[in-house]
């Protein structure tokens, strides 16, 4: 909402207050002014002249010499315009005239002297797209009623400052002068004058010159008065100047009369051709299905049942709150026309603006809710307005229907309880300091036991409970005033639950082993899982969709975190990073129900820890010597295993997968329950991320690996006896995993086994083709005494013969 | 004898001087060895008269401990000379680098959110979360905001379905815990999360985005709490001598509602770019909690009242960090991310 200083100061005094501190009181009173700046841009000594003759210069084919008379002086000016013409009235800068970018100085075009210059809106520092074409591109060409010689800064009211309003959404009443003046009255103690709206003129007698039925619930009041004898004309230059500097485009006096009132009053008006009228019956219903009305802009629009159209019997003359129809058009030969002051259902406007996108001022206020209070002033504003600048005779008296206008609305009564207003606010206002806010507001109080009881006018719709007032007092007071105070009452725990302290520790660890934390897009392609070897029946094919899209690329919420990775690592390898270690713990969304169902359900949202690694392993070129590999990145997962205590738990297994290496990948279980996987990236997935090195990904459920933490650690005994080593060197199939050797060692050796690990694992010239030779370390040890060398033996040979009848396992020569 | 053996210790220190390496070896061998010169010397004693012995025995065990005494000299300088000729040769250039592996970084993001929950934790905060595809009713209805309500324009939503959503903002975790909570108080949470706009990216604006949001509910809670607490905070996060002021403005779910600005942590309130010249930034949005809500939530708002405050993530880090475009926090470029390797915490 942009408002103007002089504008404004026609509805409450502004005597002793700059446009400065206003701003500044409104933006900390909760209406902030968002920009601020003078209308005149720099234009000093132009005034109205009138062109006496235009005549060719005798030297120039282009030039003109126009003879000019100031009403003091007279004087010769040389112009390139071709716009020009004698008996016009057009800005003059004087020699010695200062314009936005210009200074005017006695110049000499061709021999003859030019005695200042013909300007241009844009000149004169304004927006000409208000003006016809010849105009805009050529000499502003005033009115026959400029008055001669009068300042230009004068006549078109420059000497002003437009101010921005950054309106919030409750504050819909500062869409009018009137709001904004009831609002600076508050802040100054002021009274707020409204133009006089009972003398409107004498109606010309008629018996009947409208009638209006009210067919639909979402129309609850309806005014319209019959205006005759128009002549269609130019609004008058200050109208035009004002509706200009607030950002409506000025069109006829018609139209900017009903835009004039309805910035001043906040009440949209239209006006249509009383002629196009059938029968002089209006009606306001609900569309008809499929009904076709022609809009103004002369589009066919569609409409449904949820439109609210003005008609007579025949047909739609308009769209209510929206835009008019093309057969009731004020045109040139328009001489009647129905003004119309109407209350809409807002949000039915909202949405029909909405869905034909039309977007205009009238709309926004009826989308907002509009004052009943004043539909009928806005009514007879504007009718005195066309009687006293388009020549018009009022036709009747005007038309007034529906509830709103009929009986008065019940005015929101709301009782303020002194001492809640410090409860609320933390410090105590008495009842005196209230009830001077409310006068200030122009609020009717009266005392009551407990406190204030406040009426409120329909101007306010914002204000509806106790805590609307409290912080309408709150403001005016000052949030200043607000003092800062320590909570009462007991002192709470505060902390992060488990799960949280345990995903810190998590991003910790990952960031101790050298990975860096990236923070990526929820939203991917729908189609990514083609670029991911994952086929369209996978059930990662089928993320959730999103209605209503930015684009395409963003459009679908990621099932997995591989995507987000892929391209931040495709990102920064097309940067030169030649190795790159990154991770992230977030969220995927994995849709429960099929998309479009129309009982949708929620998805199921994980958190998942996934990293991406690939390049040399030590950072340090001058080290560098290997390349990241699967048993890093598995040894990164099980040192996160070890750090949060469940290393045992979790067992890997080899599995095929769509964009992992069918023999460089693995899953992690859980009591049988996958938790993760992780494993080198298909060369040929790599490849659609432009990454041409071996990739290694990993991912793992947060919270699968949560449930498993124990919170409790308890010391083990330290053991008091030596333990016994052997080394055993096995001859197995080469396939084999060593993880079966293991579980076969456990099981066979009995319970004196502590631990046994694998050291070796050697395939060459020693062992057959099919062959390789595992080297692995079993370690003994009794709590109760020292292992004799006999005991130790006959557990090794129970390992040993089992592994034979498992395996085939036999000692390396 | 006496004269001999002084010969003989003469003699021995004199040889001692040239030795080195297997020559001391030699050296001790040939003077203090079993069959050495000392004890041949020794030996000769026999034939002295009792008298003479004693005398003579006293000089010999003399000549003895001189010997051994100047030999453990003579050797440990031998020793640590070969010890500075190896370290010599084992001497390495110090201004290589070590082998270390690379410390990741935290995301500025992640780095912030800790530093916010970590304050409120010490402030008795517990931190809650809830999901980003949030239904209708939690993301506005029961946030005083019906459908159709024009404060809805504030926040264009991404729609999964007619009723699914794309969260726009955390609060949807106020109404939730209200409801999970229910009847209990006080209430003391904070809600760190990712949040949906259905904005145009560009150096301002993002589709997603962070925030922190912040709910206390309890008996007597009070505005002045809410700007005792906020400005509590602003110390901790931007310096110790951190103002702010609250203004008034609105959101569906406060009554009454307020921006917090802080001083401009750049030019220190007198004006500068950031700031737009009013020297003051705007950080957070806050309010009381609407007492629609709270009985929404199923609470009496005459019982118990609340406060709630909400900020960018993004905004923060951008004015802590001096990152100019919100975008960069979502590109991970690693020139920029690896920078946060490194404290400040
Ligand atoms: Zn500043």
């Amino acid at each position: 909402m942009k408002i103007t200083w002089n504008w404004l100061g026609e509805y409450v005094d502004l005597t002793g207050l700059t446009p400065e501190q206003v701003a500044e009181d409104l933006t900390s009173a909760g209406i902030p002014v968002e920009k601020m700046a003078s209308m005149n841009l720099g234009v000093e000594g132009v005034v109205v002249g009138l062109i006496e003759s235009v005549t060719p210069h005798p030297q120039a084919d282009r030039l003109r010499v126009c003879h000019i008379d100031t009403g003091t002086t007279k004087l010769q000016i040389v112009t390139g315009a071709t716009n020009v013409q004698a008996g016009q009235k057009v800005p003059v800068a004087l020699v010695g005239a200062k314009l936005p970018e210009k200074h005017i100085e006695l110049a000499n075009f061709r021999g003859l002297p030019s005695e200042g210059m013909l300007c241009s809106a844009s000149e004169l520092g304004l927006d000409d797209k208000f003006l016809p074409k010849d105009q805009a591109e050529g000499i502003w060409i005033f009115p026959e009623d400029a008055p001669l010689g009068e300042n230009v800064v004068e006549y078109l009211g420059l000497n002003d400052v437009v101010m921005e309003l950054e309106l919030t959404p409750n504050r819909s009443d500062c869409l009018s002068f009137r709001g904004v003046a009831y609002e600076v009255a508050a802040l100054y103690s002021r009274e707020v004058h409204m133009p006089d709206v009972d003398a409107s003129g004498v109606a010309t007698v008629s018996d009947k010159p409208l009638s209006v039925r009210i067919d639909t619930a979402l129309c609850t009041g309806y005014s319209g008065q019959v205006v005759t004898h128009l002549e269609l004309g130019p609004s008058p230059m200050w109208m035009q100047m004002r509706l200009l500097a607030v950002g409506m485009r000025p069109i006829n006096n018609l139209v900017d009369i009903t835009n004039y009132v309805m910035f001043e009053w906040g009440q949209p008006l239209h006006a249509f051709d009383y002629d196009a009228i059938d029968n002089r019956e209006i009606a306001v219903r609900q569309a008809k299905d499929r009904e076709v009305l022609r809009t103004l802009d002369s589009q066919d629009r569609e409409l449904t049942s949820g439109v609210i159209v003005i008609s007579d019997h025949k047909k739609g003359l308009g769209l209510a709150g929206v835009m008019g129809g093309e057969c009731s058009e004020v045109t040139d030969n328009t001489t009647t026309v129905v003004i119309e002051s109407a209350m809409f259902d807002p949000m039915t406007t909202r949405r029909t603006s909405r869905l034909l996108q039309l977007r205009s001022e009238a709309a926004l206020r009826f989308e907002k809710g509009l004052d009943p209070d004043a539909v009928l002033p806005a009514l007879h504003r504007a009718s005195a307005l066309m009687v006293q600048y388009a020549g018009g005779q009022l036709l009747g008296n005007p038309v007034i229907t529906g509830k709103n206008l009929v009986s008065p609305v019940a005015k929101v009564q709301i009782l303020v309880r002194v001492a809640r207003v410090a409860e609320v606010l933390g410090y105590a206002m008495d009842i005196e300091e209230l009830e001077g806010f409310c006068h200030q507001l122009g609020l009717p109080a009266v005392r009551e036991e407990a406190g204030l009881r406040v009426s409120v006018p329909a101007r306010r719709p914002d204000l509806l409970r106790e805590e609307d007032m409290i912080e309408e007092f709150a403001r005016l007071a000052g949030f200043d005033r607000i003092p800062s105070t320590n909570l009462k009452g007991a002192l709470s725990h505060g902390g992060l639950s488990k799960t949280q302290k345990l995903r810190r520790m998590t991003r910790d660890y990952m960031r101790n082993q050298g990975f860096d934390e990236v923070w990526t897009y929820s939203f991917v392609d729908g189609e990514v899982h083609r670029k991911l070897n994952i086929a369209d029946d996978h059930e990662l094919a089928h993320p959730m969709r999103l209605l209503n899209p930015l684009s395409e690329d963003r459009e679908a919420l990621r099932t997995t975190m591989l995507v987000p990775l892929l391209e931040v690592a495709k990102y920064n390898a097309s940067r030169q990073w030649e190795s790159l270690f990154i991770f992230e713990l977030g969220t995927v969304f994995l849709p429960t129900a099929p998309n479009g169902d129309k009982g949708m359900m929620a998805p199921v949202e994980k958190k998942v820890l996934a990293g991406v690694g690939y390049g040399s392993v030590a950072k340090e070129p001058l080290y560098a010597g290997r390349n990241y590999d699967f048993f890093d990145i598995k040894g990164l997962v099980e040192g996160l295993f070890e750090r949060l205590g469940i290393k045992d738990k979790v067992s890997f297994e080899r599995m095929a997968y769509p964009y992992l290496h069918a023999g460089r990948s693995a899953e992690m279980l859980v009591g049988g329950k996958p938790i993760g996987k992780l494993g080198q990236i298909r060369k040929e997935v790599a490849r659609t991320f432009d990454l041409a090195s071996e990739v290694y990904y990993f991912e793992v459920e947060m919270e699968a690996l949560m449930e498993m933490v124990s919170s409790h650690l308890y010391v083990a005994e330290l053991p008091r006896y030596p333990h016994v080593e052997r080394d055993l060197a096995v001859v197995v199939n080469r396939t084999l995993p060593v993880a079966n050797l293991f579980s076969t060692v456990k099981a066979a050796a009995g319970s004196l086994l502590e631990s046994v690990t694998v050291f070796d694992v050697y395939t060459g010239e020693h062992v057959g083709d099919e062959e390789k030779s595992a080297a692995l370390r079993l370690v003994f040890r009794a709590p109760d005494r020292t292992l004799t060398e006999n005991e130790v033996q006959i557990a090794v040979d129970q390992v040993l013969s089992q592994l034979n009848s498992n395996y085939g396992a036999v000692l390396r020569k | 004898m006496r004269e001999q053996l002084l010969a003989l210790q003469e003699q021995a220190l004199v040889d001692l001087a040239e030795a080195e390496g297997n020559a001391l070896d030699a050296w001790r061998v040939k003077y203090l060895g079993k069959k050495g010169e000392l004890s041949l010397a020794l030996r000769s004693m026999s034939k002295l008269s009792a008298e003479e012995r004693p005398v003579v025995g006293q000089v010999a065990n003399a000549v003895r401990e001189t010997l051994e005494a100047a030999f453990a000299s003579k050797f440990a300088e031998w020793e640590a000379k070969q010890a500075a000729i190896q370290e010599e040769k084992e001497t390495l250039d110090i201004t290589l680098p070590g082998r270390t592996r690379s410390v990741g970084a935290e995301h500025p993001l992640q780095k912030i959110i800790r530093r916010i929950e970590d304050i409120f934790i010490g402030f008795g905060f517990t931190v809650e979360e809830g999901p980003e595809v949030e239904w209708d009713y939690y993301n506005f209805e029961a946030l005083n905001l019906p459908k159709d309500h024009p404060a809805r324009d504030m926040q264009d939503t991404f729609y999964l379905s007619e009723e699914l959503l794309m969260r726009t903002h955390t609060s949807p975790v106020q109404a939730r815990t209200l409801e999970k909570r229910r009847p209990e108080w006080p209430i003391r949470i904070i809600v760190p999360g990712r949040v949906y706009r259905r904005d145009d990216d560009d150096a301002t604006h993002s589709h997603a985005f962070t925030q922190v949001e912040g709910l206390v509910v309890g008996k007597g809670v009070r505005m002045s709490d809410l700007k005792g607490i906020l400005l509590t905070f602003a110390k901790e996060l931007f310096g110790e001598n951190q103002e702010i002021r609250l203004r008034p403005s609105f959101f569906p779910f406060t009554e009454p509602s307020a921006e917090m600005d802080i001083r401009c942590i750049y030019c220190g309130g007198d004006g500068c770019s950031t700031c737009k010249h009013t020297g003051w930034i705007e950080v957070l949005g806050c309010g009381m909690v609407h007492p629609r809500v709270l009985e929404m939530g199923g609470y009496d708002p005459e019982e118990v009242t609340g406060f709630a405050f909400g900020m960018g993530v993004e905004r923060i880090a951008m004015l802590l960090y001096k990152i100019e475009d919100i975008r960069q926090f979502y590109q991970n470029d690693l020139r920029l991310l690896k920078q946060f390797a490194s404290l400040p915490e």
